[in-house]
């Protein structure tokens, strides 16, 4: 399939709200009333984070901003401070989609999660600075360390199920991007 | 190296950057908005949850019945220790059953005697759980019930034997319930036998702390802990739990509530406690009323 062609990009920048609804909706359902010892990776965060390092394009500025800030006020999160960090996470990775092309999946790994951390940590200060009353540490650094470890298994998805991989130097000549 | 920099000025490009700082700044300043004026960004993020949530009910319901039924089917699977198990559970109930008929018949008798009338005011709404807070550093549910059916931020949710939490942030068609066990929670409370009051603070775990309590060594494990009504929070005399003692010593607070199944709320409407503002006639002369004549002066100098 052409993946360059413009309706095929505006159905995966359709396709990136929508499953950041679908995993809302999956955090939503009243299963568990109960308070957990741990918490689940936020897969939403490894996803925006993988498809920026894979297809830039298909997850613009403004969406990226839209659904962080729908999950953020979904999830009775601070509105604003975790979608600004992981906009700006996300930005910063967008850039070096290109340059991730020639090292290897670990090289990107490392970087992610070097991102990752410090979005937590950014987060955990500006709380702390405007005084929020904060979530224990110990269940962040577990969701933070889950996500890290997930990271390989949205790409894998994200890769072979959504096609959402590296454009190879034929498309990226279509789209007018030089190497 | 040289090339690398080329590559990455063709693909951020100045009105790129222009976009993504205004989306920065735009998020930045709703975050100090919250921060400054919470209420009115709740509200907001009330009414945005009001608008997206009932859309999804109708997957949601079939879905959550569908992995209820996968669990229960796992269960299964335990089945014939799970029925030894409720054998003798059901014998210490027999017990209990027969002390509880004749505590009713007691209970009734004194209440006759009494004349007690409970609260008339105390009715209630029930709502269905549509959603959890979706997050594991959140407890709380979402209500079908709002503004609509006059639900108001206070009011005190309860499943059919203890309290549950208490409203705050209600829609036009949901209301978010903060439970006990959020970290953000804290109830006003009397424990029963001792009548001390204490706090009930909640720290997103499955027993919240009793907390601000006068003389811990009065309390007794399995003293119950009710509602006190200070501050007019909650009606008094709602049961939250009993008191337990955790491996380190803390005492906490085992909730009557079922934690593991809210299906159904009850939402109690509240309309404050009345309070005795005005002091009795008996004690102060109404305000207009001749004052009694003064003693003359020279009475006690006479007698003297």
């Amino acid at each position: 399939m052409a993946s360059t062609s413009p309706a095929h990009i505006w159905l995966m920048r359709a396709a990136f709200p929508s499953l950041a609804l679908l995993y809302i909706f999956f955090h939503l359902l009243p299963l568990d009333t109960v308070p957990r010892q741990w918490a689940p990776p936020d897969l939403l965060l490894a996803m925006a984070m993988a498809w920026s390092l894979r297809r830039p394009d298909y997850v613009p500025t403004v969406l990226l901003a839209v659904t962080l800030l729908l999950a953020d006020l979904m999830f009775q999160r601070p509105p604003g401070l975790m979608a600004l960090f992981v906009l700006l996470g996300c930005e910063y990775l967008k850039p070096r989609a290109l340059t991730h092309r020639d090292t290897g999946f670990v090289a990107e790994w490392i970087s992610v999660s070097l991102v990752l951390t410090a979005i937590i940590v950014l987060n955990r200060l500006a709380l702390s600075l405007v005084g929020v009353l904060q979530a224990p540490l110990g269940l962040i650094l577990i969701q933070m360390l889950l996500t890290i470890a997930a990271y390989p298994l949205v790409v894998f998805a994200s890769q072979s199920i959504l096609g959402v991989r590296r454009m190879t130097s034929a498309e990226l000549e279509t789209l007018g991007i030089r190497l | 190296m040289a090339g690398d920099r080329s590559q990455r000025d063709d693909y951020t490009t100045p009105l790129k950057r222009l976009l993504i700082a205004v989306c920065c700044l735009c998020l930045a300043l709703i975050f100090i908005v919250w921060r400054i004026d919470s209420p009115r960004v709740e509200r907001f993020r009330a009414q945005v949850v009001d608008a997206v949530v009932p859309n999804m009910e109708w997957a949601m319901v079939p879905v959550t019945g569908t992995i209820n039924l996968v669990r229960d089917f796992q269960s299964y699977q335990r089945l014939s220790k799970q029925n030894r198990e409720l054998r003798s559970e059901l014998r210490q109930m027999q017990a209990w059953k027969e002390a509880a008929l004749q505590l009713e018949q007691e209970n009734a008798r004194l209440l006759d005697l009494n004349n007690v009338r409970l609260d008339p005011q105390l009715t209630y709404i029930t709502g269905v759980v549509m959603a959890d807070s979706g997050s594991p550093f959140h407890q709380s549910v979402l209500l079908n019930v709002g503004s609509r059916d006059g639900v108001r931020d206070g009011w005190a949710a309860m499943d059919g034997i203890g309290l549950v939490g208490r409203i705050s942030g209600t829609g036009r068609n949901t209301a978010r319930v903060i439970l006990l066990t959020d970290a953000a929670s804290s109830v006003p409370a009397t424990i029963q036998p001792s009548g001390q009051s204490a706090l009930i603070a909640g720290d997103n775990s499955a027993a919240p702390l009793i907390d601000f309590l006068e003389n811990p060594d009065k309390l007794r494990p399995g003293d119950r802990v009710v509602t006190s009504g200070d501050g007019d929070v909650f009606p008094a005399g709602l049961l939250i739990g009993q008191v337990a003692s955790d491996p380190s010593g803390r005492l906490r607070v085992r909730l009557s509530a079922d934690y593991e199944r809210l299906e159904f709320l009850r939402v109690l409407r509240h309309h404050g406690t009345e309070g005795i503002n005005t002091p009795g006639n008996l004690v102060t002369p109404p305000p207009g009323a001749p004052l009694p004549r003064p003693r003359p002066e020279n009475l006690g100098a006479d007698n003297g």
